[in-house]
């Protein structure tokens, strides 16, 4: 249907007063223009990965980089997924579990983990941008610190600020401590199923500091007074294949040291009942999905640091365990639960030092089911 | 719920369906009253109890005024009047706390409505809904402003102290602007006007006044809907073709893309400026100003267009409201193109009533300021407010002598003439938009006083800007019909989407009319 000429303008300033014809012409460009750019931009960009490439911290949020690095990778290689603890918090990237596994191993293993992530929101990683991990190998880590107490549980109704809320479930199951309204809900569930927008968090994340352009050109530096260094420039982005030195971690760095070192004393942790525990749940769900998609899974359920607990603790965390192991069972998942690492080679309550990394990839070489699961 | 959000647009999707799908019914109607409900209901639930008071209120009104003259004898409506009055004073002696002010105001509204059923006369009825409905926009709007004028003067004559208008509302209601009030009130107001001059006929179906008043795409900033145009539309089936899904569509991307894109990307470069005075050099202020000027056309101007074009989908048409104001060559002409059905509201109910033109020129004058101003103040309760609407009314007059000579009127190039007008509009915005008197004046001498410093305008942005200025230049141009060429629509139609995709910043920044 064409529009009938001579007819008063329907606007004011703009009058852009389209057909049906002619915004179904607007709209195929329009959308083939958006699905087609982010494939192009492939082209333009530049991403070849460093040996032993993980995700840069500055990107984490970068869902279209994660896939595109997944995408990458070869179907020979196993994927090593899961949170900081796969990532390395404390450690560069050359210190992390995949390496040493690859080294232990003589096979391929790949970085495939986030910084920040926990289960829930590593079920919507899987679910929405790791296709890719379908009929492959997948070794799947299971940190059960985030099931250690309500809050990172995130079953406390307080609201919380959390890393990754695009990913975790936007509406069902309620998480008690998200707090965004209706409208930021439907945007991230929007956008993690078009690619478009995905691509769009790429752009903003890699060259405009995490802001929209506009946002970036009125941005200040955050001293006072305040300049604005983007109002006449050029965006520049942040390297994609490799990840920028980094003061906060690897061998040289103040953190990578002992969590003894800070002289904290033993730790009295809740814990949560897997019935009730989110994070449990939604590692259930990402398991079964990475199942059903057809990958070869193995679950490395920790280790915690144990030597951070106080009996009471020690105790819940063997009764948590204990359920989570009887599930996998249940199951038919082939897991793993590795004997936990010297006091002096954790950082933290979960995250390995590099030495730990190293020990760890050790002893999962030697466990029985590891070795009947790489031999697939 | 703002018609940039994805609620919104879920919203939109089921009430649309669902009012395809029951015209051929007659609940159709019933539809739209509840859509609406459930549209302004969604901000604050008890502002439902305003509208549909000034609604109800109306509708009554234009009822008795119809068969007033019919209604020898005190009825049983004044009897109830004065119950409730009874009532209302009882309960605001007896009752604790907050709630003697809802019985006041209860009480008020009775003895207005009782006076009128005494009197009941046309113009008795049509002062009932004036006092009525300004009542309860003074309330709102003014009472803080007011009472916070009067108390400084009382302070200063040493006498006792007014209490505040939030300490009037009953227990655990907040004192808070209803969104939409200026404009549900104006458009209500002016059906019973229109009734009492003979220009309408009553309307017999609540249902359908009640719709009319409520429409959602035009209940929280216009444009002001006449009873002449709006009502008669609910009067049938409205007929939905797709050239006016096409219409809509078009007029809601392009009120998207000039409220998201524009508006919401210059707010926040005028606030840096606007928020940070003393420091500002006057090229920075001056080009804020200029900016705000620009953001306050796209945010307002972008709703009315995404109110036309969601209330087009649905087949009704609402009325123009903007028309390229900063291609005016004249306030007149400004004004002729700039929040349009405001304008002809004071216009007709205001302005003429004073006398309009045909009066002396002292007269005239007055009569301009007094509707300038009451424009002013019809925007908010602050100094601001009316010496902006006297600015205006002012450079009306000014404007009306600069016409009369020939330098001006015959010679002036209209790019000129365009620019003045532009940086008068501009002028008076500052203090539109300054938080206080005080700082639209620092504001003002900032500019003419201080030295060059960067203004750090993002480029981006400045180009924007031109290019939008660019296209209304062309589109007013001989050149327009080249505008017209599908290849070029299609084209603008693709930038704006992808530009939108691309480039929009996030966040559902509220529109800045919303706050009048």
């Amino acid at each position: 249907m064409t529009h009938k000429t001579g007819q008063l303008p329907i606007n004011d300033s703009a009058a852009v007063q389209l057909s049906v014809r002619q915004w179904l012409c607007a709209l195929g460009l329009s959308f083939g223009l958006a699905w087609l750019l982010p494939e192009a931009w492939t082209a333009f960009e530049p991403f070849e990965p460093v040996q032993h490439y993980r995700v840069p911290y500055e990107l984490s949020e970068d869902y279209w980089l994660y896939e595109r690095w997944l995408d990458q990778i070869p179907p020979d290689v196993i994927s090593v997924v899961g949170d900081s603890v796969v990532w390395g918090e404390y450690t560069a990237h050359d210190g992390t579990l995949s390496r040493f596994l690859g080294d232990a191993t003589g096979m391929p293993f790949a970085n495939a983990g986030i910084n920040g992530l926990y289960p829930l929101a590593l079920w919507g990683l899987v679910e929405h941008h790791g296709s890719a991990l379908a009929k492959r190998r997948v070794l799947l880590h299971c940190n059960l610190l985030w099931m250690s107490d309500p809050e990172a549980d995130m079953q406390l109704a307080k609201e919380q600020v959390f890393n990754h809320p695009a990913l975790v479930p936007q509406f069902a199951p309620r998480i008690p401590c998200y707090r965004g309204d209706i409208d930021m809900r439907l945007a991230r569930a929007l956008e993690r199923r078009l690619e478009p927008l995905s691509w769009v968090r790429h752009l903003q994340q890699t060259y405009f500091s995490q802001k929209s352009a506009p946002e970036w050109t009125l941005a200040d530096d955050g001293k006072f007074p305040p300049a604005y260094p983007n109002t006449y420039r050029l965006p520049v982005g942040i390297p994609l294949s490799s990840e920028l030195p980094s003061v906060k971690r690897g061998l040289s760095s103040e953190r990578h040291k002992p969590w003894s070192a800070n002289q904290s004393g033993k730790a009295n942790m809740e814990w949560v009942t897997p019935e009730n525990s989110l994070q449990w749940l939604a590692f259930r769900r990402l398991a079964n999905r990475l199942q059903g998609s057809g990958s070869n899974l193995l679950v490395v359920v920790g280790p915690l640091n144990e030597h951070i607990m106080n009996d009471a603790t020690l105790e819940k965390h063997q009764v948590f365990l204990t359920a989570v192991t009887a599930w996998l069972s249940v199951e038919g998942i082939r897991f793993v639960v590795p004997e936990v690492l010297p006091s002096d080679e954790f950082a933290d309550a979960s995250h390995p030092l590099t030495e730990g990394y190293e020990r760890l990839a050790k002893r999962l070489v030697a466990d029985p089911v590891f070795k009947t699961w790489l031999a697939q | 719920m703002l018609f940039h959000t994805w609620t919104f647009f879920i919203f939109f999707i089921v009430t649309i369906v669902v009012f395809w799908a029951l015209r051929p019914t007659r609940f159709w109607l019933h539809w739209i009253l509840l859509a609406s409900a459930v549209f302004y209901g969604w901000w604050h639930p008890y502002y439902l109890l305003l509208v549909f008071y000034s609604t109800a209120l109306d509708y009554f009104i234009v009822s008795w005024m119809e068969r007033g003259p019919r209604l020898a004898k005190l009825g049983w409506r004044f009897s109830a009047s004065v119950v409730v009055l009874v009532g209302a004073v009882v309960v605001g002696l007896m009752a604790p706390g907050g709630w003697g002010g809802l019985a006041a105001a209860v009480g008020f509204f009775a003895v207005v409505l009782a006076v009128g059923h005494w009197l009941r006369s046309r113009r008795a009825w049509l002062w009932v809904s004036i006092i009525n409905n300004l009542s309860v926009l003074v309330f709102f709007k003014y009472a803080g402003f007011a009472i916070e004028n009067l108390n400084t003067l009382l302070a200063r004559l040493g006498a006792g102290q007014l209490p505040s208008a939030e300490s009037l509302m009953p227990p655990g209601w907040e004192y808070v602007l209803p969104v939409g009030i200026s404009f549900y009130t104006f458009q209500s107001m002016s059906y019973t006007i229109d009734f009492y001059r003979g220009i309408i006929a009553r309307e017999p179906s609540f249902v359908r006044f009640a719709a009319f008043v409520t429409f959602f795409p035009q209940l929280v900033a216009g444009p002001i809907e006449r009873a002449k145009n709006l009502l008669p539309q609910f009067s049938k089936t409205p007929r939905v073709t797709l050239a006016d899904v096409s219409d809509g569509a078009s007029l809601f991307l392009v009120g998207l893309f000039k409220k998201v894109v524009l508006a919401n990307y210059l707010g926040p470069y005028v606030d840096r400026v606007y928020g940070d005075v003393a420091t500002q050099g006057g090229a920075a202020l001056a080009l804020a100003t200029f900016a705000f000027g620009w953001q306050i056309y796209f945010d307002f101007s972008g709703y009315t267009d995404m109110a036309r074009g969601v209330a087009r989908c649905m087949g009704f048409r609402l009325m123009l409201n903007f028309r390229n104001p900063y291609l005016a060559v004249s306030l007149a002409d400004f004004w002729s193109r700039w929040h349009i059905s405001l304008s002809t509201w004071f216009r007709d109910y205001v302005y003429i009533p004073l006398g309009g033109s045909r009066v002396g020129r002292i007269k005239l004058w007055r009569n301009l300021l007094i509707t300038f101003v009451v424009s002013g103040l019809w925007h908010g309760a602050a100094w601001t407010f009316l010496i902006w609407g006297m600015l205006h009314g002012l450079g009306l007059i000014a404007n009306r002598g600069l016409e009369q000579a020939a330098w001006w009127r015959d010679r002036c190039p209209r790019l000129a003439k365009r620019l003045v007008v532009f940086a008068f509009v501009c002028f008076a915005w500052v203090f539109f938009r300054a938080e206080s008197l005080g700082q639209a004046v620092e504001i003002l001498q900032r500019i003419f006083t201080t030295g060059w410093t960067d203004p750090r305008m993002p480029l981006l942005l400045l180009l924007l800007v031109v290019s939008v200025w660019v296209y209304q230049f062309v589109y007013e141009s001989p050149l327009h019909s080249w505008l017209e060429k599908p290849p070029v629509k299609v084209g603008l139609a693709v930038v704006m989407i992808l530009w939108m995709l691309l480039f929009a910043p996030g966040g559902g920044e509220p529109f800045i009319y919303f706050q009048f």
